[in-house]
């Protein structure tokens, strides 16, 4: 049986390939546009594709990089700090974490929506901005999802000692 | 509590945080938005957060860093560093400390088309210490060269931190690449210096490599030609107004992954390696810039910088002597904090005071990018000791610091002869258009 824990890692990884391939398409569209600016025939708006290619590529890795632990931090005094204070600090830091990212999620929902009732678009190509903002608001509820798995996996160890 | 009184207690709090091993980028986030929430309102600091995440995320000028990273990363996966590394070895080998040296050299030229000094570190710690165990180097000496050449990856173009600080002072990245080039090679020399005095001290550390025939050492420069060619190209592009930076580091990126495909040094499953490496460590970068945006908006309220910079500026002290009083800061600062994290919250405490004492904005990034490259080899938090132990867990953690201390005795040289030349970094930005 699959666990909700190895299933939340799953849905992250498989978010992340698709930040993955918006950095690929970044490249690709990029290098495009600068061959064929050399014949005179650039790729109108290239610049906002790129930019909201870039939303995507960092909004739907952020609970892939949590998942692999491959946010900086600083662990120097930390690792000081005895077992049972460590899953304690580790919960609560978790908590705080994914707390933020939920408002977070749901900041920037409503600013999706605001920019869609705008009818806020891009200057060249005239697309509209708000389904990047939703995108940004799911890869942050995926990680307020990830950073919660891993503070009831703190409380669990934290019950055992 | 008065604005200024929160913004001390936020700085406060964000240093027992960071020490809770909370990630450095939430961190600064969280309180960013709690401190604005307080200081203006819980609505102003809502719709701040939201409106951050996405201008920062969906920046364009930004989009630069996943590319040089990707970069980096083919570049690795395809075994470049590896063919730096054995022409290092072949025309060094022979020199006392000739691998470490070796080390250093494939440092700096890997640095010249990676842009961020873990990265450099990392690969260079990969390929390089089985290599100097093998012949019977001393570990101090080994995994402290590679600490310390990795650095030189902030410093060599493409640089994610002159990415960073150009954004933030509005200054040319170009022009800030160009600026790190001369410095850089000079650093590569003195590191070299050190290794070689090191090792007559202390002959036994550093046994000598094999003799090279000259017909095999010339032979060997077939390994750094595509390196050449890349770094030409991107820097190049960028030096002659071609490209912009984002456009460099997309084309140089496609050019490593071409140059890998028809020599068939990548496979498939090392190229989706290398691309989902490369998200990862871009979010985490970018996560950073995000949340120092968010904690810088909250400064900004708190009138702190400010307060700091006039401070700072009315000190009965002479231009010099100011400017050591910030780089002490930073070596302070740099010691505790990861380099990103630092730079995206003094700079603008300090850079408006660099500007009113009348310093180069180039050359001010030149010597901030120097003074924080001390800060990732300083105890305790020097993110590329850590990334050295990661790589060679079996070596202690005091020994690899104790084997990149002397190298920054190389980087104290380097910012003073930058101060006393400022040419050393203004000399190439000033041929470019």
């Amino acid at each position: 049986m699959v666990s909700r824990e190895d299933r939340v890692k799953r849905f992250a990884h498989f978010m992340n390939w698709v930040a993955a391939a918006s950095i690929f398409g970044m490249m690709l569209l990029t290098t495009t546009d600068v061959v064929l600016r050399y014949f005179r025939r650039p790729i109108p708006g290239t610049y906002e594709i790129v930019g909201f290619l870039g939303s995507i590529a960092v909004g739907f890795a952020l609970a892939s990089t949590s998942v692999n632990r491959a946010h900086v931090a600083v662990s120097i005094l930390f690792q000081r700090l005895p077992p049972k204070a460590q899953t304690f600090v580790d919960a609560f830091n978790s908590l705080v974490a994914a707390g933020f990212f939920g408002i977070l999620t749901w900041q920037c929902g409503a600013l999706a929506e605001d920019l869609r009732q705008a009818g806020e678009v891009s200057m060249t190509l005239e697309m509209p901005f708000y389904p990047f903002v939703y995108g940004i608001s799911a890869g942050c509820a995926m990680l307020a999802v990830t950073l919660f798995v891993d503070f009831l996996d703190a409380l669990k160890t934290f019950a055992r000692r | 509590m008065s604005p200024i009184t929160t913004g001390i207690l936020g700085i406060v709090l964000l240093v027992v945080l960071l020490f809770s091993k909370m990630s450095v980028g939430f961190v600064m986030a969280i309180l960013g938005f709690v401190g604005f929430s307080y200081l203006v309102s819980l609505e102003a600091g809502l719709s701040l957060i939201a409106k951050d995440f996405f201008d920062i995320f969906s920046s364009y000028s930004l989009t630069v860093i996943p590319l040089f990273i990707l970069m980096g990363q083919i570049a690795f996966h395809a075994g470049i560093s590896r063919r730096l590394y054995d022409t290092a070895f072949k025309l060094t080998g022979r020199l006392p400390g000739g691998l470490a040296i070796a080390t250093v050299a494939a440092c700096a030229g890997f640095s010249a088309i990676s842009g961020s000094t873990n990265a450099t570190a990392a690969t260079m710690a990969t390929v390089a210490l089985p290599e100097m165990r093998r012949y019977g180097y001393d570990m101090r000496l080994a995994t402290g060269t590679v600490a310390a050449g990795g650095s030189l990856g902030i410093l060599i173009p493409p640089s994610v931190i002159f990415i960073v600080y150009g954004i933030m002072t509005e200054q040319s990245i170009g022009k800030l690449f160009a600026a790190g080039i001369l410095p850089g090679c000079v650093l590569s020399l003195l590191f070299a210096a050190t290794i070689f005095i090191r090792v007559r001290r202390h002959p036994s550390w550093a046994p000598r490599g094999p003799s090279v025939a000259w017909r095999e050492k010339i032979r060997s420069f077939a390994g750094v030609v595509e390196t050449l060619i890349l770094f030409l190209l991107v820097m190049g592009g960028m030096f002659f107004g071609i490209f912009t930076p984002t456009e460099a580091a997309a084309v140089g990126a496609f050019c490593t992954l071409m140059l890998a495909v028809i020599r068939r040094q990548l496979s498939w499953r090392s190229l989706l390696k290398s691309l989902v490496e490369s998200t990862r460590i871009s979010c985490m970068v970018m996560v950073i810039v995000t949340g120092a945006t968010v904690f810088g908006h909250f400064l900004a309220v708190t009138t702190l910088p400010m307060a700091l910079a006039s401070w700072v500026k009315g000190l009965p002290l002479p231009p010099p002597a100011i400017m050591g009083v910030i780089v002490l800061v930073y070596l302070v600062g740099g010691c505790f904090m990861d380099a990103l994290g630092m730079i995206m919250l003094t700079i603008p405490i300090f850079y408006p005071v660099a500007l009113a004492m009348g310093f180069d904005p180039i050359w001010f990034g030149v010597v901030i990018v120097l003074v924080t490259e001390m800060g990732v080899i300083t105890p305790p938090v020097g993110v590329n000791v850590y990334v050295v132990k990661g790589i060679a867990a079996t070596v202690p953690l005091e020994t690899i610091f104790r084997g990149a201390l002397p190298f920054v005795i190389s980087l104290c040289i380097l910012v003073a002869l930058l101060l006393l030349f400022p040419n050393l970094a203004l000399w190439l930005p000033s041929l470019m258009r």
